[in-house]
């Protein structure tokens, strides 16, 4: 109860909502979506919390993942090589959130390569990815005082096809041999086409991906794999901002909250099979 | 700085909300906007900006070709593919058929018909006299250019016929079967993606290999459920007696003690004594292939897909979850800003 603004704010929320629930018998609002409604909210009001917390100045501990510790040494490795850096941010659109996780993380690896002098290859697959990714680049070589290493084409667009994508960029791979290859997006099929020809050429090979069914395929050809959550604290792990870290916090509450659900969800289910409580929490809890 | 700041935050922070929240809404605009509206403007905007990547291409293509920098015949198929394409979709239909009207002597049209459907003479002729009368007949194929749909329709007049040409639709003429577009597609295009799939095959088998070789105790265990898993789901797994799975456990366990232990008379115990339970048990039930059912592979696999495999599958999932919310509420509250640069 350290931040009297959060706690005022999410308190008023809650009586106009009451009010609007029970008084005014909510109209326009989709009732059998409640719970999903108090999830995001409760999620919501957690992150917030957190992020406030960290901008206040309170101590976060952050543990350290390997892979994105990895990260500037794959970029000094390809300095010490004088090879380009391969950025791969994934087939999908910026509408996949994955994909704008994976531009974030570019500009991150933008800045290094911009501090080492290193170049920096960037293929996409689509176009507005291509715009965003270059918005980044260059934000980034500026304020790494490096604005005339900078040049449009290093982040080129090739195709929006799959496979000829995957074709494209393995070119690019055996033709240029970049020293290092990140991948950091959304993926399919076409991960482990990536990822092993990357592993043949030799290249240190970071990862990272929400999809489930490719992070296997990473795990095993690449040298370093972001599972997950821990792609998403990429750029809080890369800043070091308070504020990002913050929310990096706020999962890991979250985490706990969602475990006690669990928990409690295990207790109320027994209870509710055994006979002795009428309320079903499971299909309470079901998003309609 | 306002347009290339604040503007986007403020059209991000507001469409994010509209789209997160709607989804309560019981009300038709909002639900519109969420379910199509939203979607479909990001659509038209992608389609917009397919111009810059595709001149982009060309540009760092051609530039490739015009140096001649390493590997610029690749380049410069790149642009002739793309030229082709292009000619093909927008500029040539490459899509005119053929339709045969009257046939008052369907001998004589046969004799020229034949040659267009790759047929003999004979059977070309049953076909059009198979037709019931009125009808016309249309060759399937269509024709690539209309030149040579109209040689077709001139020779047909001449055999005594009345055939005409018509032209496909635009944008039909793309998915139209036979067409020059849809030919390029499926005879160049789906080749070279299915190719580019299939090493996926090749690949699979070196990844596999690396990742099961025995290096520590997670390989291991890795590899011994790969091979469960593996048996387990085709035929030969169902006949190899859980007995047998028995034993190798039982073998297994010797091995482990011998590590653990290093004595040969507490091995030797577990080995013989194992075996022979195993034995006596084995004669006791009658040896029955499926039984004991915890050492039967397609009963094995089954419990390792569906508990530990989806428990580990469900917490990356969890984690994925929340992390993809959180990001979200990062981009929707402004707080992270650098995918504009910032």
């Amino acid at each position: 109860m350290k931040d009297k603004q959060f706690w005022s704010v999410a308190g008023i929320i809650f009586v106009l909502f009451m009010i609007y629930w029970y008084a005014m018998e909510h109209p326009f609002f989709v009732a059998e979506r409640a719970v999903m409604f108090w999830a995001i909210m409760i999620v919501g009001g957690v992150l917030i919390y957190s992020t406030r917390m960290a901008k206040r100045g309170e101590e976060i501990f952050l543990r350290t993942i390997p892979g994105l510790k990895a990260v500037e040494e794959a970029v000094g490795r390809s300095t010490e090589m004088g090879k380009p850096v391969l950025y791969v941010p994934g087939i999908m659109d910026m509408d996949q959130v994955e994909t704008v996780a994976g531009v974030v993380v570019l500009g991150h690896v933008a800045k290094m390569t911009a501090r080492y002098e290193t170049s920096l290859n960037v293929p996409v697959s689509r176009a507005i990815v291509m715009k965003a990714a270059r918005e980044s680049c260059r934000e980034s070589y500026l304020m790494e005082g490096r604005p005339d290493l900078f040049h449009d084409d290093m982040v080129h667009y090739l195709t929006d096809d799959q496979f000829a994508y995957a074709a494209g960029v393995n070119g690019i791979m055996i033709r240029e041999k970049p020293a290092a290859c990140l991948y950091m997006g959304k993926f399919y099929a076409e991960s482990l086409l990536l990822a092993e020809t990357g592993n043949s050429i030799g290249a240190i090979q970071i990862a990272g991906t929400a999809s489930p069914s490719q992070i296997p395929f990473f795990v095993t050809a690449c040298d370093y794999t972001l599972i997950g959550e821990e792609f998403f604290a990429a750029s809080a792990y890369l800043s070091r901002e308070p504020e990002l870290i913050g929310g990096v916090k706020g999962q890991d509450t979250l985490k706990i909250l969602g475990i006690g659900i669990m928990l409690l969800g295990v207790v109320l289910n027994f209870f509710h099979d055994m006979g002795w409580t009428s309320w079903d929490f499971l299909s309470y809890l079901t998003v309609q | 700085m306002f347009f290339k700041r604040q503007l986007p935050i403020a059209v991000a922070a507001t469409i994010g909300f509209l789209t997160l929240f709607g989804w309560f809404v019981d009300e038709p605009i909002i639900k519109s906007f969420v379910d199509d509206d939203a979607t479909q403007w990001f659509d038209i905007l992608a389609s917009f900006a397919i111009v810059l990547g595709a001149l982009n291409l060309l540009k760092l293509q051609g530039m490739k070709v015009l140096r001649q920098r390493k590997g610029w015949p690749y380049a410069a198929t790149a642009i002739i593919s793309f030229a082709f394409s292009f000619i093909v979709g927008f500029v040539l239909r490459g899509s005119y058929n053929v339709t045969i009207t009257q046939y008052d002597d369907p001998g004589r049209v046969a004799s020229v018909l034949a040659k267009e459907i790759n047929l003999d003479e004979n059977s070309t002729k049953n076909i059009l006299i198979a037709l019931p009368e009125g009808d016309p007949y249309i060759i399937e194929t269509p024709y690539f250019t209309k030149n040579g749909a109209d040689a077709v329709v001139s020779e047909i007049n001449a055999a005594g016929g009345v055939a005409q040409m018509n032209a496909t639709e635009w944008g039909a003429h793309i998915s139209t079967r036979g067409s020059l577009f849809n030919w390029m597609f499926r005879f160049i295009f789906t080749p070279l993606s299915a190719t580019m799939f299939a090493l996926l095959a090749f690949f699979v088998a070196s990844a596999s290999y690396r990742a099961f070789k025995i290096r520590n105790f997670e390989a291991t265990l890795l590899l011994v459920s790969g091979i469960i898993i593996m048996l387990g789901r085709v035929p030969i797994g169902s006949n190899i007696s859980a007995w047998f799975i028995f034993y190798i456990v039982i073998l297994a366990l010797g091995a482990g003690v011998n590590t653990w232990l290093r004595n040969r008379t507490y091995t030797l115990i577990t080995v013989v004594g194992g075996i022979l339970i195993v034995t006596i048990a084995g004669f006791y039930t009658g040896w029955p292939v499926n039984q004991p059912a915890i050492f039967y592979l397609p009963v094995l696999q089954d419990w390792i897909y569906n508990n530990p495999n989806v428990a580990g599958a469900r917490a990356i999932m969890i984690g994925i979850g929340l992390g993809i919310f959180a990001t979200s509420i990062r981009y929707i509250f402004g707080i992270e800003k650098s995918y504009i640069g910032e």
